[in-house]
Protein backbone atom coordinates (compact mmCIF):
# COMPACT_ATOMS: atom_id res chain seq x y z
CA UNK A 1 0.00 0.00 0.00
CA UNK A 2 2.45 2.62 -1.21
CA UNK A 3 1.21 6.14 -0.77
CA UNK A 4 2.55 9.19 -2.52
CA UNK A 5 4.13 11.48 0.04
CA UNK A 6 5.15 15.01 -0.77
CA UNK A 7 8.90 15.55 -0.19
CA UNK A 8 8.27 19.14 0.87
CA UNK A 9 5.83 17.99 3.55
CA UNK A 10 8.44 15.59 4.90
CA UNK A 11 11.14 18.25 4.89
CA UNK A 12 8.92 20.84 6.55
CA UNK A 13 8.11 18.37 9.33
CA UNK A 14 11.76 17.43 9.80
CA UNK A 15 10.97 13.83 8.89
CA UNK A 16 12.96 11.38 6.81
CA UNK A 17 11.84 8.14 5.22
CA UNK A 18 13.57 4.94 6.26
CA UNK A 19 16.00 3.60 3.71
CA UNK A 20 17.08 0.17 2.47
CA UNK A 21 13.63 -1.00 1.46
CA UNK A 22 12.14 -0.43 4.91
CA UNK A 23 8.71 1.18 5.10
CA UNK A 24 8.40 4.00 7.55
CA UNK A 25 9.95 7.22 8.70
CA UNK A 26 11.80 9.05 11.45
CA UNK A 27 10.19 12.09 12.99
CA UNK A 28 10.71 13.98 16.29
CA UNK A 29 12.82 11.19 17.76
CA UNK A 30 10.32 8.50 16.72
CA UNK A 31 10.93 5.74 14.26
CA UNK A 32 7.74 4.33 12.77
CA UNK A 33 8.04 1.21 10.66
CA UNK A 34 5.63 -1.32 9.17
CA UNK A 35 6.54 -4.78 7.97
CA UNK A 36 4.55 -7.25 5.91
CA UNK A 37 5.26 -10.87 5.11
CA UNK A 38 3.28 -13.60 3.39
CA UNK A 39 1.08 -15.95 5.40
CA UNK A 40 2.76 -18.90 7.12
CA UNK A 41 3.50 -22.01 5.10
CA UNK A 42 2.31 -25.44 6.23
CA UNK A 43 5.38 -26.32 8.26
CA UNK A 44 5.53 -22.99 10.11
CA UNK A 45 1.81 -23.23 10.80
CA UNK A 46 2.43 -26.60 12.41
CA UNK A 47 5.30 -25.17 14.42
CA UNK A 48 3.18 -22.31 15.75
CA UNK A 49 0.23 -24.56 16.49
CA UNK A 50 2.50 -26.67 18.66
CA UNK A 51 4.03 -23.61 20.28
CA UNK A 52 0.62 -22.13 21.05
CA UNK A 53 -0.92 -25.47 21.92
CA UNK A 54 -3.86 -25.10 19.59
CA UNK A 55 -5.13 -27.20 16.73
CA UNK A 56 -6.03 -24.09 14.77
CA UNK A 57 -4.29 -20.77 14.42
CA UNK A 58 -4.82 -18.04 15.42
CA UNK A 59 -4.99 -18.56 19.17
CA UNK A 60 -7.74 -16.97 21.17
CA UNK A 61 -9.35 -16.59 24.59
CA UNK A 62 -12.24 -18.66 25.86
CA UNK A 63 -15.67 -17.26 25.12
CA UNK A 64 -19.18 -18.63 25.11
CA UNK A 65 -19.48 -20.58 21.87
CA UNK A 66 -21.07 -18.81 18.93
CA UNK A 67 -22.95 -21.01 16.54
CA UNK A 68 -23.85 -20.27 12.96
CA UNK A 69 -27.58 -20.24 12.09
CA UNK A 70 -27.49 -23.65 10.44
CA UNK A 71 -26.16 -25.24 13.65
CA UNK A 72 -29.53 -26.13 15.16
CA UNK A 73 -30.47 -28.15 12.11
CA UNK A 74 -27.09 -29.80 12.06
CA UNK A 75 -27.29 -30.94 15.66
CA UNK A 76 -30.51 -32.67 14.90
CA UNK A 77 -28.83 -34.31 11.96
CA UNK A 78 -25.61 -35.45 13.57
CA UNK A 79 -25.41 -38.78 15.29
CA UNK A 80 -24.10 -38.93 18.85
CA UNK A 81 -20.79 -40.22 17.51
CA UNK A 82 -20.39 -37.02 15.56
CA UNK A 83 -19.51 -34.73 18.36
CA UNK A 84 -17.92 -31.34 18.05
CA UNK A 85 -14.37 -32.45 18.40
CA UNK A 86 -12.54 -29.24 17.69
CA UNK A 87 -12.88 -27.08 20.76
CA UNK A 88 -11.10 -23.96 19.58
CA UNK A 89 -12.93 -20.64 19.30
CA UNK A 90 -13.40 -20.46 15.56
CA UNK A 91 -14.26 -16.75 15.82
CA UNK A 92 -10.67 -16.02 16.86
CA UNK A 93 -11.86 -13.27 19.18
CA UNK A 94 -8.90 -11.62 20.85
CA UNK A 95 -8.42 -9.07 23.63
CA UNK A 96 -5.04 -8.14 22.12
CA UNK A 97 -4.38 -4.42 22.23
CA UNK A 98 -0.75 -4.19 21.24
CA UNK A 99 2.52 -5.21 22.81
CA UNK A 100 5.30 -3.07 24.15
CA UNK A 101 8.90 -4.05 24.59
CA UNK A 102 11.99 -2.22 25.64
CA UNK A 103 15.02 -2.51 23.46
CA UNK A 104 18.15 -1.67 25.39
CA UNK A 105 21.02 0.10 23.78
CA UNK A 106 24.37 -1.64 24.37
CA UNK A 107 25.46 0.77 27.15
CA UNK A 108 22.30 0.59 29.18
CA UNK A 109 22.35 -3.15 28.91
CA UNK A 110 25.61 -3.23 30.84
CA UNK A 111 24.59 -0.73 33.50
CA UNK A 112 20.96 -1.59 34.21
CA UNK A 113 19.55 -4.83 35.47
CA UNK A 114 16.56 -5.70 33.34
CA UNK A 115 15.50 -8.64 35.43
CA UNK A 116 14.56 -6.54 38.46
CA UNK A 117 11.54 -5.14 36.62
CA UNK A 118 12.71 -1.54 36.80
CA UNK A 119 12.10 -1.17 33.13
CA UNK A 120 8.53 -2.42 32.93
CA UNK A 121 6.23 -0.36 30.79
CA UNK A 122 2.79 0.01 32.27
CA UNK A 123 -0.55 1.34 31.14
CA UNK A 124 -2.45 3.41 33.73
CA UNK A 125 -6.07 4.44 33.51
CA UNK A 126 -6.38 8.16 32.87
CA UNK A 127 -8.90 10.92 32.19
CA UNK A 128 -7.17 12.40 29.19
CA UNK A 129 -8.76 11.69 25.85
CA UNK A 130 -7.37 11.10 22.41
CA UNK A 131 -7.35 14.44 20.59
CA UNK A 132 -9.90 13.81 17.86
CA UNK A 133 -9.85 17.42 16.65
CA UNK A 134 -6.14 17.10 15.87
CA UNK A 135 -6.89 13.94 13.92
CA UNK A 136 -9.72 15.55 11.99
CA UNK A 137 -7.57 18.44 10.76
CA UNK A 138 -6.42 17.54 7.29
CA UNK A 139 -2.71 18.07 7.85
CA UNK A 140 -0.58 16.09 5.41
CA UNK A 141 -0.11 12.39 6.06
CA UNK A 142 3.63 11.68 5.98
CA UNK A 143 3.34 7.93 6.41
CA UNK A 144 0.38 5.60 6.13
CA UNK A 145 0.05 1.85 6.12
CA UNK A 146 -2.34 -0.93 6.93
CA UNK A 147 -1.27 -4.43 7.95
CA UNK A 148 -3.55 -7.45 8.26
CA UNK A 149 -2.42 -9.40 11.32
CA UNK A 150 -4.82 -12.28 10.84
CA UNK A 151 -7.90 -13.03 8.87
CA UNK A 152 -10.35 -15.89 8.68
CA UNK A 153 -13.37 -16.29 6.46
CA UNK A 154 -15.11 -18.55 8.98
CA UNK A 155 -15.65 -20.96 6.09
CA UNK A 156 -17.87 -18.35 4.44
CA UNK A 157 -19.91 -17.74 7.55
CA UNK A 158 -18.63 -14.21 8.00
CA UNK A 159 -15.28 -12.70 8.80
CA UNK A 160 -12.76 -12.50 11.62
CA UNK A 161 -10.12 -9.89 10.98
CA UNK A 162 -7.39 -8.20 12.99
CA UNK A 163 -5.77 -5.24 11.27
CA UNK A 164 -3.64 -2.31 12.27
CA UNK A 165 -3.60 1.04 10.48
CA UNK A 166 -1.06 3.75 11.14
CA UNK A 167 -0.72 7.34 10.01
CA UNK A 168 1.92 9.88 10.89
CA UNK A 169 1.30 13.62 10.52
CA UNK A 170 3.58 16.58 11.31
CA UNK A 171 1.87 16.96 14.72
CA UNK A 172 1.27 13.38 15.89
CA UNK A 173 1.16 9.69 15.13
CA UNK A 174 -2.01 7.68 15.39
CA UNK A 175 -2.80 4.01 15.06
CA UNK A 176 -5.91 1.91 15.07
CA UNK A 177 -5.81 -1.78 15.90
CA UNK A 178 -9.18 -3.28 14.99
CA UNK A 179 -10.64 -6.71 15.64
CA UNK A 180 -13.73 -7.18 13.50
CA UNK A 181 -15.97 -10.21 13.72
CA UNK A 182 -19.15 -10.86 11.83
CA UNK A 183 -20.81 -14.23 12.19
CA UNK A 184 -23.49 -13.98 9.53
CA UNK A 185 -26.98 -13.94 10.97
CA UNK A 186 -25.67 -14.14 14.53
CA UNK A 187 -23.52 -11.32 15.85
CA UNK A 188 -20.87 -8.70 15.28
CA UNK A 189 -17.97 -7.72 17.50
CA UNK A 190 -15.77 -4.71 17.08
CA UNK A 191 -12.79 -4.20 19.36
CA UNK A 192 -10.90 -1.03 18.58
CA UNK A 193 -7.66 0.08 20.17
CA UNK A 194 -6.55 3.58 19.26
CA UNK A 195 -3.16 4.99 20.17
CA UNK A 196 -1.98 8.53 19.76
CA UNK A 197 1.09 10.55 20.59
CA UNK A 198 1.12 14.29 20.00
CA UNK A 199 4.65 15.45 19.34
CA UNK A 200 5.98 17.89 21.88
CA UNK A 201 8.07 16.94 24.87
CA UNK A 202 10.55 14.48 23.43
CA UNK A 203 11.85 13.33 26.79
CA UNK A 204 8.43 12.59 28.30
CA UNK A 205 6.13 11.78 25.44
CA UNK A 206 2.48 11.23 26.30
CA UNK A 207 1.09 8.12 24.67
CA UNK A 208 -2.62 7.52 25.05
CA UNK A 209 -4.44 4.30 24.38
CA UNK A 210 -8.20 4.03 24.12
CA UNK A 211 -9.98 0.70 23.91
CA UNK A 212 -13.56 0.48 22.82
CA UNK A 213 -15.42 -2.82 22.56
CA UNK A 214 -18.74 -2.99 20.78
CA UNK A 215 -21.02 -5.96 20.23
CA UNK A 216 -24.53 -6.65 19.00
CA UNK A 217 -26.57 -9.55 17.68
CA UNK A 218 -28.26 -9.46 14.29
CA UNK A 219 -31.50 -10.14 16.08
CA UNK A 220 -31.17 -7.02 18.24
CA UNK A 221 -30.22 -4.90 15.23
CA UNK A 222 -33.21 -6.13 13.35
CA UNK A 223 -35.45 -5.32 16.33
CA UNK A 224 -34.13 -1.76 16.21
CA UNK A 225 -35.12 -1.52 12.56
CA UNK A 226 -31.64 -1.86 11.10
CA UNK A 227 -31.03 -4.19 8.17
CA UNK A 228 -30.15 -7.73 9.19
CA UNK A 229 -28.52 -8.98 6.00
CA UNK A 230 -24.77 -9.44 6.17
CA UNK A 231 -24.15 -7.48 2.98
CA UNK A 232 -25.09 -4.31 4.93
CA UNK A 233 -22.23 -4.96 7.35
CA UNK A 234 -19.14 -5.20 5.23
CA UNK A 235 -17.45 -2.07 6.52
CA UNK A 236 -17.14 -1.82 10.31
CA UNK A 237 -16.11 1.83 10.01
CA UNK A 238 -19.51 2.73 8.60
CA UNK A 239 -21.75 0.80 10.95
CA UNK A 240 -19.79 0.91 14.22
CA UNK A 241 -22.22 3.43 15.77
CA UNK A 242 -25.01 0.88 15.54
CA UNK A 243 -23.17 -1.48 17.83
CA UNK A 244 -23.54 -0.56 21.50
CA UNK A 245 -20.38 -0.07 23.56
CA UNK A 246 -19.82 -2.82 26.10
CA UNK A 247 -16.43 -1.73 27.37
CA UNK A 248 -14.42 1.45 27.14
CA UNK A 249 -11.27 2.79 28.77
CA UNK A 250 -8.44 5.23 28.16
CA UNK A 251 -4.94 4.64 29.43
CA UNK A 252 -1.63 6.41 29.44
CA UNK A 253 1.71 4.70 28.98
CA UNK A 254 3.92 5.00 32.02
CA UNK A 255 7.54 5.03 30.96
CA UNK A 256 9.99 4.40 33.81
CA UNK A 257 11.94 7.59 34.49
CA UNK A 258 15.30 5.85 34.48
CA UNK A 259 15.00 4.93 30.80
CA UNK B 1 -14.98 -16.36 -36.99
CA UNK B 2 -18.13 -17.40 -35.17
CA UNK B 3 -19.77 -15.19 -32.56
CA UNK B 4 -18.66 -17.61 -29.89
CA UNK B 5 -15.02 -17.56 -30.99
CA UNK B 6 -15.13 -13.78 -31.06
CA UNK B 7 -16.61 -13.74 -27.56
CA UNK B 8 -13.88 -16.05 -26.32
CA UNK B 9 -11.21 -13.75 -27.77
CA UNK B 10 -12.90 -10.78 -26.13
CA UNK B 11 -13.13 -12.52 -22.76
CA UNK B 12 -9.48 -13.53 -22.97
CA UNK B 13 -8.70 -9.81 -22.98
CA UNK B 14 -10.76 -9.54 -19.79
CA UNK B 15 -13.52 -7.59 -21.54
CA UNK B 16 -16.98 -8.62 -20.37
CA UNK B 17 -19.75 -9.56 -22.82
CA UNK B 18 -22.93 -7.60 -23.41
CA UNK B 19 -25.89 -8.57 -21.25
CA UNK B 20 -27.75 -10.03 -24.24
CA UNK B 21 -24.70 -12.13 -25.13
CA UNK B 22 -24.47 -13.44 -21.57
CA UNK B 23 -28.11 -14.45 -21.70
CA UNK B 24 -27.61 -16.36 -24.96
CA UNK B 25 -24.42 -17.99 -23.72
CA UNK B 26 -26.09 -19.17 -20.53
CA UNK B 27 -28.98 -20.69 -22.48
CA UNK B 28 -26.54 -22.70 -24.62
CA UNK B 29 -24.52 -23.74 -21.58
CA UNK B 30 -27.68 -24.92 -19.85
CA UNK B 31 -28.46 -27.30 -22.71
CA UNK B 32 -25.02 -28.88 -22.33
CA UNK B 33 -24.84 -28.98 -18.54
CA UNK B 34 -28.29 -30.44 -18.06
CA UNK B 35 -27.11 -33.60 -19.82
CA UNK B 36 -24.15 -34.08 -17.48
CA UNK B 37 -24.20 -36.55 -14.63
CA UNK B 38 -23.77 -35.61 -10.97
CA UNK B 39 -20.62 -37.72 -11.23
CA UNK B 40 -19.38 -36.55 -14.60
CA UNK B 41 -17.05 -38.98 -16.40
CA UNK B 42 -13.75 -37.45 -17.44
CA UNK B 43 -11.06 -39.04 -19.63
CA UNK B 44 -7.33 -38.72 -19.10
CA UNK B 45 -5.13 -36.91 -19.90
CA UNK B 46 -6.66 -34.10 -17.90
CA UNK B 47 -5.46 -31.12 -15.88
CA UNK B 48 -7.26 -30.51 -12.59
CA UNK B 49 -7.64 -26.97 -11.22
CA UNK B 50 -8.85 -25.77 -7.84
CA UNK B 51 -10.37 -22.46 -6.70
CA UNK B 52 -9.95 -19.43 -9.00
CA UNK B 53 -12.11 -16.81 -7.19
CA UNK B 54 -12.29 -14.19 -9.90
CA UNK B 55 -8.53 -13.77 -10.17
CA UNK B 56 -8.72 -13.49 -13.95
CA UNK B 57 -5.11 -12.56 -14.65
CA UNK B 58 -3.89 -15.39 -12.45
CA UNK B 59 -6.12 -17.79 -14.38
CA UNK B 60 -4.37 -16.60 -17.54
CA UNK B 61 -1.11 -17.62 -15.84
CA UNK B 62 -2.74 -20.99 -15.18
CA UNK B 63 -3.48 -21.42 -18.89
CA UNK B 64 0.09 -20.37 -19.71
CA UNK B 65 1.40 -23.10 -17.43
CA UNK B 66 -1.17 -25.77 -18.31
CA UNK B 67 -1.72 -24.97 -21.99
CA UNK B 68 -4.76 -23.58 -23.78
CA UNK B 69 -8.15 -25.25 -23.95
CA UNK B 70 -8.97 -27.28 -26.12
CA UNK B 71 -5.39 -28.49 -26.56
CA UNK B 72 -5.35 -29.33 -22.86
CA UNK B 73 -8.35 -31.10 -21.36
CA UNK B 74 -9.40 -29.30 -18.14
CA UNK B 75 -11.36 -30.11 -15.02
CA UNK B 76 -12.17 -27.12 -12.78
CA UNK B 77 -13.32 -27.94 -9.26
CA UNK B 78 -15.51 -24.87 -8.68
CA UNK B 79 -15.28 -21.54 -6.84
CA UNK B 80 -14.82 -19.56 -10.04
CA UNK B 81 -16.33 -16.42 -8.54
CA UNK B 82 -16.22 -14.08 -5.49
CA UNK B 83 -13.35 -12.28 -3.72
CA UNK B 84 -11.25 -11.41 -6.81
CA UNK B 85 -11.90 -8.37 -9.03
CA UNK B 86 -12.95 -10.23 -12.20
CA UNK B 87 -15.51 -12.90 -11.31
CA UNK B 88 -17.67 -11.93 -14.31
CA UNK B 89 -14.91 -12.30 -16.90
CA UNK B 90 -13.50 -15.41 -15.22
CA UNK B 91 -16.77 -17.32 -15.11
CA UNK B 92 -17.91 -16.22 -18.56
CA UNK B 93 -14.62 -17.26 -20.16
CA UNK B 94 -14.84 -20.71 -18.58
CA UNK B 95 -18.49 -20.99 -19.58
CA UNK B 96 -17.78 -19.89 -23.16
CA UNK B 97 -15.01 -22.49 -23.39
CA UNK B 98 -17.45 -25.08 -22.07
CA UNK B 99 -19.99 -24.22 -24.76
CA UNK B 100 -17.33 -24.16 -27.48
CA UNK B 101 -15.45 -27.31 -26.41
CA UNK B 102 -17.87 -29.29 -24.21
CA UNK B 103 -15.69 -32.42 -24.18
CA UNK B 104 -12.45 -30.58 -23.37
CA UNK B 105 -13.44 -28.74 -20.23
CA UNK B 106 -15.47 -29.88 -17.23
CA UNK B 107 -16.79 -27.41 -14.67
CA UNK B 108 -18.14 -28.66 -11.38
CA UNK B 109 -19.84 -26.65 -8.67
CA UNK B 110 -18.12 -25.04 -5.70
CA UNK B 111 -19.80 -23.65 -2.60
CA UNK B 112 -19.42 -20.13 -4.01
CA UNK B 113 -21.55 -21.01 -7.02
CA UNK B 114 -24.60 -20.09 -4.99
CA UNK B 115 -27.04 -17.17 -4.89
CA UNK B 116 -26.66 -16.68 -1.18
CA UNK B 117 -22.86 -16.76 -0.99
CA UNK B 118 -22.28 -14.53 -4.03
CA UNK B 119 -24.43 -11.83 -2.48
CA UNK B 120 -22.02 -11.55 0.41
CA UNK B 121 -18.63 -12.22 -1.17
CA UNK B 122 -18.48 -10.02 -4.23
CA UNK B 123 -19.95 -11.55 -7.41
CA UNK B 124 -23.36 -9.91 -6.97
CA UNK B 125 -21.83 -6.47 -6.38
CA UNK B 126 -19.46 -6.91 -9.31
CA UNK B 127 -22.35 -7.73 -11.70
CA UNK B 128 -24.30 -4.75 -10.44
CA UNK B 129 -21.27 -2.48 -10.90
CA UNK B 130 -20.33 -3.73 -14.35
CA UNK B 131 -23.84 -4.01 -15.84
CA UNK B 132 -25.93 -1.59 -13.79
CA UNK B 133 -28.45 -4.34 -13.08
CA UNK B 134 -28.49 -7.78 -11.52
CA UNK B 135 -29.66 -9.58 -14.67
CA UNK B 136 -26.24 -11.04 -15.43
CA UNK B 137 -25.98 -12.26 -11.84
CA UNK B 138 -29.37 -13.96 -12.31
CA UNK B 139 -28.36 -15.67 -15.57
CA UNK B 140 -25.11 -16.90 -14.02
CA UNK B 141 -26.60 -18.11 -10.75
CA UNK B 142 -29.30 -19.95 -12.72
CA UNK B 143 -26.48 -21.72 -14.59
CA UNK B 144 -24.80 -22.59 -11.27
CA UNK B 145 -27.77 -24.85 -10.48
CA UNK B 146 -26.93 -26.95 -13.54
CA UNK B 147 -23.24 -27.48 -12.78
CA UNK B 148 -22.29 -31.05 -11.99
CA UNK B 149 -21.37 -31.93 -8.39
CA UNK B 150 -18.34 -34.14 -8.97
CA UNK B 151 -16.23 -35.89 -11.58
CA UNK B 152 -14.73 -39.33 -11.97
CA UNK B 153 -11.50 -39.60 -13.94
CA UNK B 154 -11.04 -42.95 -15.71
CA UNK B 155 -13.07 -44.55 -12.90
CA UNK B 156 -10.08 -44.14 -10.61
CA UNK B 157 -9.91 -40.59 -9.29
CA UNK B 158 -12.91 -38.97 -7.65
CA UNK B 159 -13.00 -35.16 -7.83
CA UNK B 160 -15.23 -32.86 -5.83
CA UNK B 161 -15.05 -29.29 -4.55
CA UNK B 162 -15.26 -29.84 -0.79
CA UNK B 163 -15.26 -33.46 0.29
CA UNK B 164 -17.30 -36.39 1.51
CA UNK B 165 -20.64 -36.65 3.27
CA UNK B 166 -21.83 -39.01 6.01
CA UNK B 167 -24.94 -39.47 3.89
CA UNK B 168 -22.91 -40.79 0.96
CA UNK B 169 -20.99 -44.02 0.82
CA UNK B 170 -21.25 -44.86 -2.88
CA UNK B 171 -20.96 -42.87 -6.09
CA UNK B 172 -24.42 -44.13 -7.05
CA UNK B 173 -25.86 -42.24 -4.08
CA UNK B 174 -24.40 -39.05 -5.53
CA UNK B 175 -25.92 -39.89 -8.90
CA UNK B 176 -29.40 -39.86 -7.42
CA UNK B 177 -29.21 -36.32 -5.97
CA UNK B 178 -31.51 -33.81 -7.65
CA UNK B 179 -28.85 -31.13 -8.09
CA UNK B 180 -30.81 -28.48 -9.97
CA UNK B 181 -31.34 -26.19 -7.02
CA UNK B 182 -29.63 -23.60 -4.84
CA UNK B 183 -26.97 -25.22 -2.62
CA UNK B 184 -28.96 -26.40 0.43
CA UNK B 185 -27.89 -25.63 4.02
CA UNK B 186 -27.48 -29.29 4.86
CA UNK B 187 -27.64 -32.73 3.32
CA UNK B 188 -25.44 -34.64 0.91
CA UNK B 189 -25.24 -31.96 -1.76
CA UNK B 190 -24.22 -29.36 0.80
CA UNK B 191 -21.53 -31.65 2.24
CA UNK B 192 -19.92 -32.40 -1.12
CA UNK B 193 -19.39 -28.68 -1.63
CA UNK B 194 -18.50 -27.71 1.93
CA UNK B 195 -16.81 -30.44 3.97
CA UNK B 196 -13.10 -30.60 4.82
CA UNK B 197 -10.62 -33.37 5.63
CA UNK B 198 -9.15 -32.93 9.11
CA UNK B 199 -6.07 -34.59 10.55
CA UNK B 200 -7.16 -34.71 14.16
CA UNK B 201 -10.60 -36.15 13.49
CA UNK B 202 -11.17 -39.85 13.45
CA UNK B 203 -14.31 -40.68 11.51
CA UNK B 204 -16.73 -37.78 11.29
CA UNK B 205 -16.52 -34.50 13.17
CA UNK B 206 -18.67 -31.43 13.30
CA UNK B 207 -17.03 -28.07 12.85
CA UNK B 208 -16.95 -25.82 15.96
CA UNK B 209 -19.19 -23.45 14.00
CA UNK B 210 -21.95 -25.98 14.59
CA UNK B 211 -22.39 -26.70 10.87
CA UNK B 212 -20.13 -28.33 8.31
CA UNK B 213 -18.62 -31.78 8.49
CA UNK B 214 -14.98 -32.74 8.96
CA UNK B 215 -13.80 -36.16 7.94
CA UNK B 216 -10.77 -38.15 8.98
CA UNK B 217 -8.50 -40.67 7.30
CA UNK B 218 -10.61 -43.74 8.05
CA UNK B 219 -13.60 -42.21 6.24
CA UNK B 220 -11.48 -41.61 3.15
CA UNK B 221 -9.99 -45.10 3.28
CA UNK B 222 -13.37 -46.75 3.39
CA UNK B 223 -14.87 -44.48 0.69
CA UNK B 224 -11.95 -45.09 -1.67
CA UNK B 225 -12.09 -48.80 -1.02
CA UNK B 226 -15.81 -49.28 -1.52
CA UNK B 227 -15.81 -47.19 -4.69
CA UNK B 228 -12.63 -48.73 -6.00
CA UNK B 229 -10.83 -45.44 -6.51
CA UNK B 230 -7.16 -44.53 -6.06
CA UNK B 231 -7.60 -41.18 -4.39
CA UNK B 232 -9.82 -38.11 -4.04
CA UNK B 233 -8.88 -34.77 -5.55
CA UNK B 234 -10.59 -31.72 -4.01
CA UNK B 235 -10.12 -27.95 -3.63
CA UNK B 236 -11.92 -25.58 -1.21
CA UNK B 237 -9.09 -24.84 1.22
CA UNK B 238 -6.17 -22.48 0.74
CA UNK B 239 -2.85 -24.31 0.79
CA UNK B 240 0.30 -22.21 0.89
CA UNK B 241 2.22 -24.63 -1.32
CA UNK B 242 -0.58 -24.95 -3.92
CA UNK B 243 -1.34 -28.61 -3.15
CA UNK B 244 -1.35 -30.87 -0.14
CA UNK B 245 -1.67 -34.63 0.31
CA UNK B 246 -3.36 -36.05 3.38
CA UNK B 247 -4.00 -39.45 4.91
CA UNK B 248 -1.19 -41.34 3.13
CA UNK B 249 -1.90 -39.94 -0.31
CA UNK B 250 -5.57 -40.87 -0.20
CA UNK B 251 -6.77 -37.30 -0.76
CA UNK B 252 -5.15 -34.24 -2.26
CA UNK B 253 -6.15 -30.59 -2.06
CA UNK B 254 -5.40 -28.49 -5.14
CA UNK B 255 -5.53 -24.70 -4.87
CA UNK B 256 -5.25 -22.56 -8.01
CA UNK B 257 -5.56 -18.96 -6.80
CA UNK B 258 -2.00 -17.61 -6.31
CA UNK B 259 -1.58 -14.72 -3.87
CA UNK B 260 -5.18 -15.34 -2.80
CA UNK B 261 -7.23 -12.17 -2.31
CA UNK B 262 -4.15 -10.36 -3.69
CA UNK B 263 -2.44 -10.50 -0.31
CA UNK B 264 -1.85 -14.04 1.01
CA UNK B 265 1.47 -14.55 -0.78
CA UNK B 266 0.77 -18.23 -1.55
CA UNK B 267 1.68 -20.09 -4.73
CA UNK B 268 -0.94 -22.02 -6.73
CA UNK B 269 -0.94 -25.43 -8.36
CA UNK B 270 -2.68 -27.54 -10.97
CA UNK B 271 -2.50 -31.30 -11.22
CA UNK B 272 -1.68 -32.77 -14.61
CA UNK B 273 -2.61 -36.41 -15.21
CA UNK B 274 -1.28 -38.05 -18.34
CA UNK B 275 -2.94 -40.91 -20.23
CA UNK B 276 -1.54 -43.37 -17.66
CA UNK B 277 -2.78 -41.17 -14.80
CA UNK B 278 0.80 -40.34 -13.85
CA UNK B 279 0.74 -37.19 -11.78
CA UNK B 280 2.60 -33.95 -12.15
CA UNK B 281 1.86 -30.89 -10.07
CA UNK B 282 2.59 -27.61 -11.80
CA UNK B 283 3.13 -24.80 -9.33
CA UNK B 284 2.76 -21.18 -10.44
CA UNK B 285 2.88 -17.64 -9.09
CA UNK B 286 0.48 -14.73 -9.43
CA UNK B 287 0.54 -12.72 -12.65
CA UNK B 288 3.10 -9.93 -12.55
CA UNK B 289 1.59 -6.59 -11.58
CA UNK B 290 2.27 -4.97 -14.97
CA UNK B 291 0.30 -7.62 -16.87
CA UNK B 292 -2.84 -7.10 -14.87
CA UNK B 293 -4.31 -4.39 -17.07
CA UNK B 294 -6.11 -2.55 -14.36
CA UNK B 295 -3.86 -0.50 -12.08
CA UNK B 296 -2.98 -1.93 -8.71
CA UNK B 297 -5.31 -0.94 -5.93
CA UNK B 298 -3.68 2.14 -4.43
CA UNK B 299 -5.87 3.61 -1.75
CA UNK B 300 -5.32 7.24 -0.91
CA UNK B 301 -4.01 7.96 2.58
CA UNK B 302 -7.00 7.47 4.73
CA UNK B 303 -7.80 9.92 7.53
CA UNK B 304 -9.14 7.07 9.64
CA UNK B 305 -10.25 7.80 13.18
Amino acid sequence: MEVEVNDNDLKAAGAELLSAGRRGLRINGWEVESRKCSILNSSTVQLWEQKLETSHLPEMEALPPVEVPAAAKWKFRSKPSQQVILDYDYTFTTPYCGSETIEMSENKHEIGDISDGTYNLQWENCNEKIDVAALESKEPILFYDEVVLFEDELADNGVSLLTVKVRVMPSCWFLLLRFWLRVDGVLMRLRDTRMQCIFGDNTNPIILRESCWREETFQALSAKGYPSDSAAYNDPGVISQRLPIIKHKTQKLKVPSNL
Amino acid sequence: MSDLDRQIEQLKKCEPLKESEVKALCLKAMEILVEESNVQRVDAPVTICGDIHGQFYDMKELFKVGGDCPKTNYLFLGDFVDRGFYSVETFLLLLALKVRYPDRITLIRGNHESRQITQVYGFYDECLRKYGSVNVWRYCTDIFDYLSLSALIENRIFSVHGGLSPAISTLDQIRTIDRKQEVPHDGAMCDLLWSDPEDIVDGWGLSPRGAGFLFGGSVVTSFNHSNNIDYICRAHQLVMEGYKWMFNNQIVTVWSAPNYCYRCGNVAAILELDENLDKQFRVFDAAPQESRGAPAKKPAPDYFL
